[in-house]
């Protein structure tokens, strides 16, 4: 049998396959390498920049939990600046399909971010992340309303011609609203979820476990609430879906594109095993040949719900 | 400093044994021989399942094996879950094992003494510098510190080498060698030393962050050299998820550094306690 087609449109950026890393957990990609050969994956989605570097939070930036991971770093990165200068043309090297994921404490910052970042030839498409729960000013104050993300994401559409996809926080009370909200101000894709507030207290200390008090909770503990508001989002609306939260393997993988993600990221999988990525997109190959599906559009979105379950 | 590049390896498990019930040395073959530097590090895991999620750090406390047949040895002490599951796993099981990571010990350095430092199971990552230095006849003395005797590493495991260097034991209830903190032994043998020796001397030291405080404090003083291995939770160990960061000194100005990939091992005059 031939291979099967697994690439796909993800609002104006076309990957060859639907597996993307997730930011926040894959560096920039580079710190990878020797592990596998980055450019096999449809996108590496650095690190969350912003116009300046970012210190982070304190010490005390994550802690296990069941089946999962809490954290508060703080979005510290190195800045749009030194992005553009010293990681793209790396990038460019190897070949690899990137995707920037940006935030900013005010509108002003995001547009700006996006400008600067416009201007580079080789990047996929940029990502908002309106929806970092661990900094005061990480996206979440635009991304818990359908208002804030619509204003959002048409400031950064307005300053951009690159594909424009849009994070979203699950601590909403309606996804699909907020879907939608961001699919009618512009945006090509969204991408969900991002983690879920958590928190972790020593009972023998009496203190938070982290710095910040709360933080975002990752892992395959979430993925059912991932899998969830990725099928109600993509339920909602026209723009392609990118689906995340805990996936830890093909099959993961697979149920997020049969409830209508059209590709997916992982990302706290890459802690444990540094190959998840390609791990998972060999399984994924591997079970359209067993399957004979020809291609991932066939497959993607075919959810039974006839007799269900 | 020569090291392999870090991979991803499947490790089978050879042997995996408890001592006084307090450590566990586990032994596994891996695909190809590893050379790492004293103080490096791995993330190991092999428990079935997703809880808990992340593998551990453990420092690598030998390696060898032949060309296709390398073999990696980490000793451990149960301290939670994880580690308690790690003990519990056979011969023939396999481990996930990524490697060597972070920066070592600096041993490089012409014409020094070095003291290693090693207090509870801060000796995983001592005994490989001893090994070195013992093989290159570099001169060498350690300090091993403990709660009591039953709490010091098995004698057995202590490196031998061509030119072992003096082994000070110390317990804090006396039962075994000096009676005190491993921290109050190396200070009383400075004392003895002559101002030229001093001068010579380069302390390395890994253990309870209060030990490594303290040696810090005390060698700064004095302008004595020190690196301190550091501990953290991480969750990958090779720089992405920043999530492992200590506070260092950077000039007058303080930066967050990553345990895994701007340490483990720090000058301890960068770090601020």
């Amino acid at each position: 049998m031939v291979t099967p087609d697994l690439s796909v449109s993800l609002g104006g950026l076309k990957v060859k396959n639907p597996v993307l890393s997730a930011s926040g957990t894959f560096g920039y990609g580079l710190e990878y390498m020797p592990f596998y050969d980055i450019s096999r994956l449809g996108a590496v989605v650095v690190k969350g920049l912003s116009l300046a570097p970012t210190p982070g939070n304190p010490p005390g930036r994550i802690v296990e939990t069941a089946a999962g991971m809490l954290n508060a770093i703080g979005l510290q990165n190195i800045g749009v600046e030194r992005f553009v200068g010293d990681v793209v043309p790396r990038l460019e090297d190897v070949g690899a399909t990137f995707v920037a994921n940006i935030y900013g404490k005010t509108m002003e910052e995001y547009e700006a971010v996006a400008l600067r970042l416009s201007e580079v030839p080789s990047l996929g498409a940029i990502e908002v992340n309106a929806s970092c729960p661990n900094v005061r000013e990480g996206g979440m104050a635009f991304g818990a309303t359908p208002g804030g993300i619509a204003a959002l994401t048409g400031r950064v559409r307005r300053s951009t011609g690159k594909p424009l996809w849009v994070k979203l926080s699950p601590n909403v009370t309606d996804i699909a609203g907020i879907a939608r909200a961001a699919e009618g101000a512009g945006a090509d894709a969204v991408s969900l979820i991002n983690t879920i507030v958590g928190m972790a207290v020593d009972h023998r200390t009496r203190r938070p476990q982290l710095s910040n008090v709360t933080g975002g909770l990752s892992g395959p503990a979430i993925k059912p609430v991932a899998l969830r508001m990725t099928w109600e989002a993509a339920k909602a609306i026209k723009i392609p879906v990118i689906g995340i939260g805990g996936i830890q393997s093909a099959a993961d993988a697979l149920e997020f594109l049969l409830v209508g993600a059209s590709a997916v990221q992982v990302g706290t999988a890459n802690f444990r095993n540094p190959r998840a990525c390609v791990d998972i997109l060999e399984g994924m190959e591997a079970f359209f040949r067993e399957e004979r599906i020809a291609a991932l559009a066939d497959y993607r979105g075919g959810l039974r719900m006839e007799n269900s379950p | 400093m020569t090291y392999n590049p870090t991979r991803f390896v499947t490790g089978r498990i050879v042997r995996n044994e408890g001592r006084g019930e307090i450590f566990y040395r586990i032994e596994a073959t891996i695909p190809e021989p590893l050379r790492f530097v004293p103080g490096q590090f791995a993330m190991v895991s092999g428990w079935p399942g997703n809880d808990p999620l992340l593998p551990r750090p453990l420092a690598v406390f030998r390696s060898g094996g032949t060309r296709g047949k390398g073999k990696i040895e980490f000793v451990y002490k149960v301290v939670g879950r994880g580690t308690a599951l790690l003990s519990g796993l056979h011969p023939g099981e396999t481990l996930s094992i990524t490697l060597p990571l972070g920066r070592g010990f600096d041993l490089e350095q012409a014409g020094r003494t070095y003291w290693l430092v090693g207090g509870g199971v801060g000796f995983s990552s001592v005994f490989p510098a001893a090994a070195l230095l013992g093989r290159r006849r570099n001169g060498f003395e350690m300090f091993l510190g403990a709660r009591t005797r039953d709490h010091l590493p098995p004698k057995e495991w202590t490196p031998g080498g061509k030119a072992p260097g003096r082994t000070h034991f110390c317990t804090e209830d006396g039962t075994a060698g000096y009676h005190g903190r491993v921290t109050d032994a190396v200070l009383e043998r400075m004392r003895e030393l002559s101002p030229e020796a001093a001068s010579r001397l380069t302390i390395l030291a890994c253990g309870p962050k209060e030990m490594l405080k303290e040696i810090s404090t005390e060698t700064l003083k004095r302008g004595i050299p020190a690196q301190v291995a550091l501990e953290n939770h991480m969750a990958c160990g090779f720089g992405v998820c920043w999530g492992c960061v200590v506070t260092l000194w950077e000039g007058d100005r303080t930066a967050y550094r990553r345990v895994c990939r701007d340490g483990p091992v720090f000058d301890a005059r960068e770090v601020v306690w």
